[in-house]
């Protein structure tokens, strides 16, 4: 018998098996439920661990160290930092100010949460890094959260400028920034100059979804008038008693607008898919560690399923079983995984990026990673 | 037997010998020797079908048993194959958790809404105006200011301050009413002390006696500052909810609703302390609530009638048979009306309404004489430039 028995023999894997982590995802929803959800930073945790436990990278598999005491205390730092204040701004302004006064500081209180929620972002990655451990190994995360904040803010003023065409650009940005102070012990993950610009490939997806979401918008609209509201219409017009009719049509119409919606936001994921698949797999090809480099074989059509059953996972529950739209995503990657050479691990030392004492804070706050988070 | 082990400096593991005895288990490994002992370890691997050993506080270092190794490993320290090894939490952290939730909902649940009336009572008025503004902001909304009212108007402020008078309502200088078209039938009072009448709530009343019954509710929720009482309990409820949500937004959406005129809603106590302290007011100013009574009836069977689709005064207002029964158990039949007839027809004209239209089904009210009621104090006198804009700060 070998050590290795339970080790996946390809360099990236995942292993988690649907049930079992269904079944995790529903005895936290009853503790989150029993406990108003207070539980939610332990069943953070255990999902977390459940994932990364089930990561198999080279034969070993990552840790997560994280603990739900560590998400609760970085909770309770951010009620006078940010709860507070929120408080204040909401519920007590509109009553003891000036209702011009109070506006405007509701109003500026939503655009400093623009680079605030992307700073939320960092200090997540950076506390999940700084409790994943591989061999032993501590990842890491360094660099300024507000200096990726207010960069991600001008990007995304950009992003709205361009009525979204910039996005490929800030996307690939932010991936840069994020995987340039990301660390695996003391070896920094680089992000490759290919002699290509970073968006090579991504405008052609890009174009396609914004081109055919405008389509889709309008084809929907257009097969609710011909199928819904046309007849409706036209049995009103033909005498019939116009209230009578709505009574007889209104679960009808409820059904088909529900439907409507439901397909609209799938052929969204499915137009969008192409571009998500294209740039998953450019910024993994362009990320290194001490020489090794990565492949994502991410597929528009494998993509568009799992994220489907994410959502459908999402809204049938809830938002309660949301962790397992995570654990698709997550098996989904690391099993299209690859590693083109390797690092030289005994090379690797132990990180020396200082680890957060306390948990992701405002991540919570902002709900930013639907009860799992995805490194 | 055979292992590997990592030191936590290098990202590589090395093959070991470990034996296992009854309060360690010793690990050599190239040369060296590593004593590691059972209470303080704990399991890295979260049943992912390894066993990998780490010590307690992470040193960062690694052991990698065989799967089989459980064997030996288990009678020797029971305590790693619990689930506690793995990081899970103890059921003792759970019971907290749940004492703790349900405490904080006692506290902001229970607590603030029975310690809403005496909060309410001290906030400045500074607070309740800036609420008013809110509302009033809406009632002009959906509603629109009646230019031919202001003679209505006077009629039912002359009315109203006779009753308050008469059961020595404390605010009754502050008192204002207006009226205004509305799609529906409706009376509510606004924190600053007005109380807004729908010209549908005009047209649907058969008698004066239930309209000012109506308004007697009305005036009720100011003297005992409902108004107020009811935004301190959102609140309440909103800071809780952001709290223990993690500021998800349900808690804000909450609270805004509370100072929304949808939020403007009373707790089922609130509404019977109204009804009875204004069936008070009607005792005190010899008015009949007998007019109130039918009204409730009235409300009652057109409930029952149009299902769920009733107007917004009864949504606001859920008529019952109780209600009805209490009016009507402390009516006293042969009063004069609370209004003339010339007055009442002025109040039926209000926003161009035709006073000679009949409401549905009049007969089982009693007529209105032409002989006016006792006045016993005049009203307060209020610039007609107040209610023009309909915001009254």
């Amino acid at each position: 018998m070998s050590l290795d028995a339970a080790a996946p023999a390809q360099p990236f894997a995942h292993q988690g098996k649907f049930f079992d982590v269904l079944g995790l995802a529903l005895k936290n929803a009853g503790l989150t439920i029993v406990t108003l959800t207070l539980y939610r930073f332990w069943a953070r945790t255990s999902m977390r661990r459940r994932l990364w436990s089930r990561m198999w990278v080279m034969g070993d598999p990552l840790e997560y160290t994280g603990t739900g005491g560590e998400l609760l205390r970085g909770f309770l730092i951010s009620l006078p930092t940010f709860f507070i204040p929120a408080i204040f701004v909401f519920y007590v302004a509109p009553f003891a100010m000036d209702p011009v006064v109070a506006a405007w500081l509701s109003i500026g209180f939503y655009i400093f949460a623009v680079p605030l929620i992307a700073a939320a972002r960092y200090w997540m990655r950076r506390y999940q890094l700084s409790r994943t451990r591989w061999r032993g190994i501590r990842m890491g995360l360094s660099g300024s959260a507000w200096s990726f904040a207010f960069a991600s803010a001008g990007w995304t003023v950009l992003q709205t400028l361009s009525l979204g065409w910039y996005t490929p650009v800030a996307r690939m940005n932010r991936a840069k920034l994020l995987w340039e102070n990301a660390r695996f012990g003391d070896q920094p993950f680089q992000f490759v100059e290919d002699g290509e610009p970073m968006h090579r490939g991504l405008w052609g997806p890009f174009a396609l979804g914004w081109f055919s979401v405008l389509i889709a918008y309008f084809a929907t609209i257009t097969l609710m008038a011909v199928f819904v509201f046309i007849p409706l219409f036209g049995a009103a017009a033909r005498g019939a008693d116009g209230d009578a009719v709505g009574q007889v049509m209104a679960p009808y119409l409820i059904a088909a607008g529900v439907i409507g919606i439901a397909v609209f936001f799938a052929l969204l994921l499915l137009l969008w898919a192409p571009y998500n698949a294209a740039a998953m797999n450019r910024i993994a090809s362009l990320i290194t560690l001490d020489g090794a480099r990565f492949q994502l074989r991410a597929k528009t059509f494998s993509l568009f399923l799992v994220s489907l059953a994410g959502w459908a996972i999402i809204i049938f529950s809830l938002g309660l079983l949301a962790p397992m739209a995570g654990f698709l995503q997550v098996r989904y990657i690391l099993n299209r995984l690859e590693m083109i050479g390797t690092p030289r691990f005994a090379e690797i030392g132990q990180s020396i990026v200082q680890e957060p004492r306390a948990g992701e804070s405002l991540g919570d706050a902002f709900d930013l990673d639907m009860g799992v988070g995805v490194v | 037997m055979r292992a590997r082990y990592a030191d936590g400096r290098a990202a590589v593991y090395a093959e070991a010998d470990v034996a296992f005895t009854p309060e360690c288990v010793v690990i050599d490994v190239a040369g060296q020797r590593h004593i590691w002992t059972y209470a303080y370890l704990a399991r890295a691997d979260d049943s992912n079908g390894r066993i990998l050993l780490k010590r307690i506080p992470d040193t960062g270092e690694r052991l990698d048993l065989y799967a089989s190794a459980a064997a030996d490993l288990r009678p020797l320290a029971p305590a790693l194959f619990r689930a506690r090894a793995q990081g899970v939490e103890r059921p003792r952290t759970i019971g907290a958790l749940v004492a703790a939730a349900w405490s904080l909902a006692a506290v902001f649940l229970v607590g603030v809404p029975m310690a809403a009336a005496p909060i309410a009572d001290v906030m400045p008025a500074r607070y309740r105006n800036q609420i008013a503004d809110i509302s009033w902001a809406q009632v002009d909304g959906f509603t629109a200011y009646c230019d031919d009212s202001d003679e209505a108007a006077r009629i039912l402020n002359d009315a109203a301050f006779r009753i308050m008078s008469a059961a020595d309502v404390p605010q009754r200088e502050a008192i204002w009413i207006t009226i205004v078209d509305a799609p529906f039938p409706n009376a509510f009072a606004l924190p600053d002390h007005s109380i807004i009448v729908t010209d549908d709530l005009i047209a649907m009343a058969e008698h004066p006696d239930e309209l000012i019954g109506v308004l007697a509710h009305e005036i009720a929720h100011i003297e005992h500052n409902h108004v107020m009482t009811n935004v301190v309990r959102q609140v309440g409820a909103g800071v809780f909810f952001d709290v223990v949500f993690g500021g998800a937004g349900a808690g804000q959406a909450i609270a805004i609703a509370s100072v929304n005129l949808a939020g403007l809603r009373y707790s089922r106590g609130d509404e019977e302390d109204a009804d009875s302290r204004g069936l008070e007011y009607l005792d005190a100013a010899n008015i009949d609530s007998g007019g109130l009574a039918r009204l409730f009836e009235r409300f009652q069977a057109m409930s029952e009638e149009q299902g769920g689709d009733i107007p917004m005064l009864l949504s606001s207002h859920p008529a019952s048979e109780a209600r009805a029964a209490a009016a009507r158990a402390r009516s006293r039949p042969g009063l004069q009306p609370s209004l003339n007839a010339a007055d009442w027809r002025v109040v039926r004209s209000a926003c161009g309404a035709n006073p000679d239209l009949s409401p549905a089904d009049e007969e089982d009210a009693p007529p209105v004489p032409p002989d006016q009621p006792p006045v016993l104090a005049p009203p307060p006198a209020k610039p007609a430039e107040d209610l023009e804009g309909g915001n009254k700060g």
